[in-house]
Formats: C-alpha cells, structure tokens, sequence
C-alpha cells in the first residue's frame, strides 16, 4: 500500500511536471511574447508564466532590450552645400510585437535582422532630410551660440520616430546620437593645407607677440624704475628742506652776537680747512711770528 | 507394472519448481533495481534541490527570475551563498555592480595596431585621411585632430537596467563615450583641445557623457576618463612642433623681460632708498653741526662779553696752536726787502709710491 502510495506521487508529480511543460511557457522579464491559435493572433502576453494549449497554440517570444544600431559613415550635404561624412548610433527596441510578428517574422532572431535592415534606410532618410536643413556651422563651431549639435540629434530622431509611426513597423526609437562626423578625403588633404599654413600663421604672430609683450615689459620697468628715483629725489629734496629749516631756527641764536658767531665759525673753519697734512707758508708778521720780530731788537740789545 | 501408478502423477514439480526460482529470482533483481532506482531517484530530487545553490561574488549582486519575472521586484542579493529553484522555475542573473569596467572610445584615432604602436612600426601617415580607414574629430575651427581615451565606469545600483534593459549595454556606452568626445570637439578650437585647455576638453566631454547616461538610461557610474591622448595628425607633426617651439620662445622672450623689470625696478628701489638715506643723513648731520656751532656759541657768549679783544686774541691763539702743530710742514718766509722775491718750490719730489719693492734675497745654500 505504502510503496503504493509513493508510485501515485511520483507518477502525478512527473505528470504534474509534463502537463506544465505541455500547457505552460514563461516569458522572461526581457521579452514579450505573441500567442497564436491556428496561426491567427490571439493576445500579447508580458513576463510570468502562460497557459496555451499545446498543438493548437503557438508562442512567438521577441527580445524587447534595446539594441544599438549604427549607421554607415556616409556623405550628406548640409544646407550651405558642404559635403560631410556622418555616422548615427540609434537605440531601438521592439515596441509592439504583434506588428513585429506580422511585418517581420515570428523568428525572434530574424525579426532583429529584418527591423533592423528596415531601420537602416529610415535613419538615413531621417539624417540625411535633417542634415540639408541645417548649415555646417550648426555642427562644428567656434561661436557656441550657432552650434546645434543636440537639437539636430533629437530633430533627426523625432523624424525616425515619426516615420517608425507612419509607416507602423512596431518600433520605438530610445535614442539617437552622432557617432561620428568627417569630410570626404580629397577634404581632408585641403583641410592639412589649411591647417600647415595656418600654423606658419600662429609662429609668426606668436613671435611677434612675444617680441612685443616683452618690449612693453622693459618700457614698463624703465618708467617705473625712473618713477621711482624721480620720487626718491623729490623726497631727499624735502628733508634737504627740512633739516635747512631746522638749522635756520637754531641759526636764531646768533642774532645774539652776529660777531662772535662770525668769528667762531671762521676759527672752526680755519681749523678744518688746515687739519692736516697742509703746508704752512708764513711771513713774519703773522701771528704768533710776529712775536719772534718784536722780541729780536731786545736780544740784540742785549 | 507396479511403476504404473508412479506413473500417474504427473512429472511436472521438477519444472515447476525451477520456474518459482525463475520468477523468484526475476522478482528479487526487480526488487533489487527496484531500490537503485528509487536510491537514484532520491538521489536525483537531492541534486536537483542543491543545484539551487548559488554564490554571489564580492563585487557582485544577483537578481532572481521567477517564471521570468523579478523575485520581490528586482530584490538584490548581496555576496554570499543563496538559494534559488533550479531551472527552469528560477533564472540567477548576476551583475557586476561593484567592479570596474572600461570601454575604449573607438572613432577619433588613425588606423594603427596596437602591435605596431608597440613596436613603434606604423605605418607612415598618407597625404589624406581614408574616412572607411583612419578615425578622427572635427574641432570648432573646422581642423582635424585625433583623439583617444579610456572610459572606467562602474554598473550603478540597482543595475537593473544594465543588465535588463539592453542587448549590449557596454556598446551603448561605447557610442555615448563617442558621442561626447565628437560633441567636446565641436566646441573646441584645435589649440584650445591640444595645448591650452584640454582639462577643459575633457570637463565637457565628461559633461556631456553625464547627460547621455542619465538620458539614455545607461545606469552607469563614471568613474573616470582616463588616459586621454589629443594629438594633431601626423602630417601635420612638424608645423605644429614650429608653433610649439615658438610659444616657448615667447614664453622665454617674456621671462626675460619680466627678469628685466624685476632687476630695473628692485635695483631702482635700492637707489631710491640709498638717495633717502644720504638725504637723511646729510639733514642728521647739519642738524648735529648746527647744535654743535649753537651750543660752542651758547657756551662763549659770556666769556666774549666780558672781554671781547682778550677772548677773541685767546680763541685765536689756541686755533693758531692746533694749526701748527697739526701742519706737516712750516716754512718761514721773513718778507724780504722791496724789491726782492722769494721763489719756494712746492711738492719738490713726486709722491713715493707706497709699495716698496722688496730685493730678492738668494736662495740659503746649505751645502
């Protein structure tokens, strides 16, 4: 009865188990699946497990990541008709299965590949239309106010958007971007030459700014410099002034005795002006000598 | 006769019995099978439990699909052991949450192998750029530059996105880190992007990826560009190296300049403050003479009052004193008689010079 009993479970558990496989599937939290009933679209299903009714029912599963297409690096012409090479990135995903499985394919892999070609012309329509409309300046330039570098992405990816709606291919463009912009290569070769005289341009000018910024640093600092003397000769000049104020105050004093002040002033300078090594030429009536001739008739007397 | 009824019976039980062996031995080895079977099947339902067993890294966090759907709307599991269902109730998606990541940006640079860069064999730049071959940027003065660097960035929590969200996360990001190098080119004139402001460069580049990643989704973290290389084109190398040498000649020119100025002007100062000096100097010193001259006056105004011919005769004297004794040389003329002249001749020998030269003196002989 016991071994009975254990046979029954694991014979429902394994019939449990098969059922399940036959009439359930799961849908992964990335996917969206499409169930069909003899071929004809029943309903769209999201994560979770489903019923379906085996044989009778089909299941179509597609990936609704986004997925990053880029486009080929071809020539357009902007609208000052300057040829550029230009490469777009688009981010797109699945948006609605049904119309995928109708337009596409039921094949998950299959359904990618063939959106993903069907995006390839649309996004150059899409850039290539919006890019005409714009300027060359709007993509590369040095005044900020004329760059539109964003507003022409998202003017190219309205425009794929609006076509992925027009012509219902159940697509959703997430995003779009420039991948890369060039020239055509005879351009490139023009744009070197450009370039190599443009730098025999900036060697030049810098050597003359270099020579000018300089010069204009030394007159600086020979200005300042005589400033600077000119300043100090000015201040010298003023204490000169003061210190002859001083002196004429105590000058005052004098007024006292103007003749003895004359006669100290010529012994002070008598004495500096014979201070030393000088050489003395004296006559005998010059005092003290003098003295020598009044007293030689007393010793002759004598 | 006799035998006959032996005969009867019927001579069966011999097989019989080896068939009760038959089926005994046929029922034991299906008992015996039996048993491994359910042995292996214990064993089966064991395993299948235990391959739910999973372990998340220690930069890793897991996600656990239930029937394709998040577990506990996208509950994160931390590093560790966890369990799951095995496959196909549960589905583990493990994220990389913590570890870093790079992406090389793949539009700006020339055609070249990272074996020939490495053995410095590249090959010689052609006269134009090949579009379908040789990378590069558009700068805002409408030149060309190459240009180059490394994204690190790192899945930002929950991760979810990165994860979920696209086929191939790390191209998206590839493409936005493209995007914002062409979009910083654009806006950059080729010297500012080359010599003056490259941080600058990188600032908008970074900005603009920024916007990208929170625009698109992206659900990365930046961690850093690094090792950004702007470079000219090479055909281009030497005209640029001339611009090079000449801003370091301005630089040079202009240093000496500056050193010009700073010498002028300190040398300027120090005259300045020398001729303030000496003027000071000059009023210090006619200030002390005249308080000397004042104080000797003070001092001899009585003695001059009381007797003026015999301190002036005394003042007199004692300078005549100091005179000759300090002269060096006093010569007496007595004035002659009329008529005759004294002829003296002064500085009758030139100065000596004061160096005196020393005679040689022979060398000691010790012989």
């Amino acid at each position: 009865m016991k071994q009975n009993r254990i046979t029954l479970a694991v014979a429902s558990v394994l019939s449990l188990v098969v059922l399940a496989m036959l009439f359930v599937f799961q849908v992964r939290t990335t996917e969206v699946a499409v169930v069909t009933t003899f071929g004809r679209i029943s309903r769209t299903v999201g994560p979770g497990p489903h019923f379906r009714l085996p044989l009778i029912q089909g299941v179509h599963k597609f990936d609704k990541r986004i997925q990053v297409h880029r486009s080929a690096f071809e020539q357009v012409y902007t609208s000052d008709q300057q040829v550029m090479l230009v490469a777009v990135y688009v981010g797109w995903n699945i948006d609605d299965a049904v119309t995928v499985l109708n337009r596409f394919s039921g094949d998950r892999e299959e359904a990618i590949q063939k959106a993903s070609h069907n995006l390839e012309g649309m996004i150059r329509n899409a850039y290539s239309g919006v890019i005409g409309r714009h300027p060359f300046s709007h993509f590369v330039s040095t005044d900020a106010k004329q760059l539109q570098f964003v507003e022409i992405e998202q003017e190219i990816q309205a425009r794929l958007q609006a076509e992925c709606r027009s012509i219902t291919n159940g697509l959703n463009i997430a995003f779009l971007g420039i991948e890369r912009m060039g020239l055509p290569e005879s351009v490139t070769k023009e744009v070197f030459k450009n370039m190599e005289s443009e730098r025999e341009r900036l060697v030049t000018a810098i050597t003359s700014d270099g020579e000018r910024q300089a010069s204009i640093i030394r007159e600086k600092a020979n200005f300042e410099s005589a400033k600077i003397l000119a300043e100090a000769d000015a201040a010298a000049t003023r204490i000169q002034g003061e210190a002859d104020k001083q002196a004429q105050e105590s000058y005052a004093v004098f007024e006292q005795a103007p003749v003895l002040a004359i006669f100290l002033n010529k012994l002070k300078t008598l004495e500096l002006l014979l201070q030393s090594r000088a050489t003395l030429i004296l006559d005998d009536t010059t005092s003290p000598i003098d003295v020598m001739k009044q007293l030689k008739p007393d010793e002759e007397k004598k | 006769m006799s035998d006959e009824p032996e005969h009867k019976h019927p001579p069966a039980p011999a097989p019989e019995i080896s068939d009760d062996a038959g089926s005994q031995a046929l029922s034991d080895a299906l008992k015996r099978s039996y048993a491994i079977v359910k042995v292996v099947m214990a064993g089966l339902v064991v395993l299948f439990l235990f391959s739910g067993f999973f372990t998340v890294g220690q930069h890793q966090k897991a996600i656990i699909l239930r029937f394709g759907t998040p577990v506990g709307e996208g509950k994160l599991y931390g590093p560790g052991a966890h369990w799951a269902f095995p496959p196909p109730i549960d589905e583990v998606i493990k994220i990389p949450v913590a570890q870093a990541q790079s992406v090389e940006s793949s539009i700006g640079w020339y055609a070249t192998t990272a074996a020939a860069e490495a053995a410095k064999q590249e090959p010689p730049p052609t006269e134009s750029l090949n579009p379908a071959r040789d990378g590069y940027l558009l700068t805002a003065d409408e030149n060309i530059i190459h240009a180059r660097a490394t994204l690190r960035f790192r899945i930002a929590e929950p991760g979810l996105r990165f994860a979920l969200d696209f086929i191939n996360a790390t191209n998206a990001v590839r493409h936005a880190f493209n995007n914002s190098l062409l979009y910083a080119a654009a806006r950059y004139k080729v010297d500012d992007a080359l010599t003056h402001d490259q941080a600058g460069f990188r600032e908008t580049a970074l900005a603009r990826l920024e916007r990208l990643i929170a625009e698109q989704g992206l659900g990365i973290v930046v961690e850093q560009i690094e090792n950004v290389q702007l470079i000219p084109p090479r055909q281009l190398k030497d005209a640029f190296a001339r611009v090079g040498e000449a801003e370091l000649r301005r630089g040079k020119e202009i240093n000496d300049a500056r050193s010009y100025e700073n010498q002028t002007i300190s040398k300027a100062r120090a005259e300045a403050e020398a001729r303030k000096n000496a003027s000071e100097a000059e009023r210090t010193r006619l200030v002390e003479f005249v308080a000397a001259d004042v104080e000797r006056f003070t001092n001899n105004l009585p003695s001059w009052r009381a007797n003026r011919m015999l301190f002036m005769q005394q003042r007199q004297s004692e300078t005549l004193r100091i005179i000759y004794t300090n002269a060096q040389e006093t010569i007496l003329a007595p004035r002659g008689a009329p008529g005759r002249q004294n002829w003296i001749e002064i500085n009758r020998e030139p100065p000596r010079p004061k160096v005196l030269e020393r005679p040689e003196r022979p060398k000691d002989d010790h012989h």
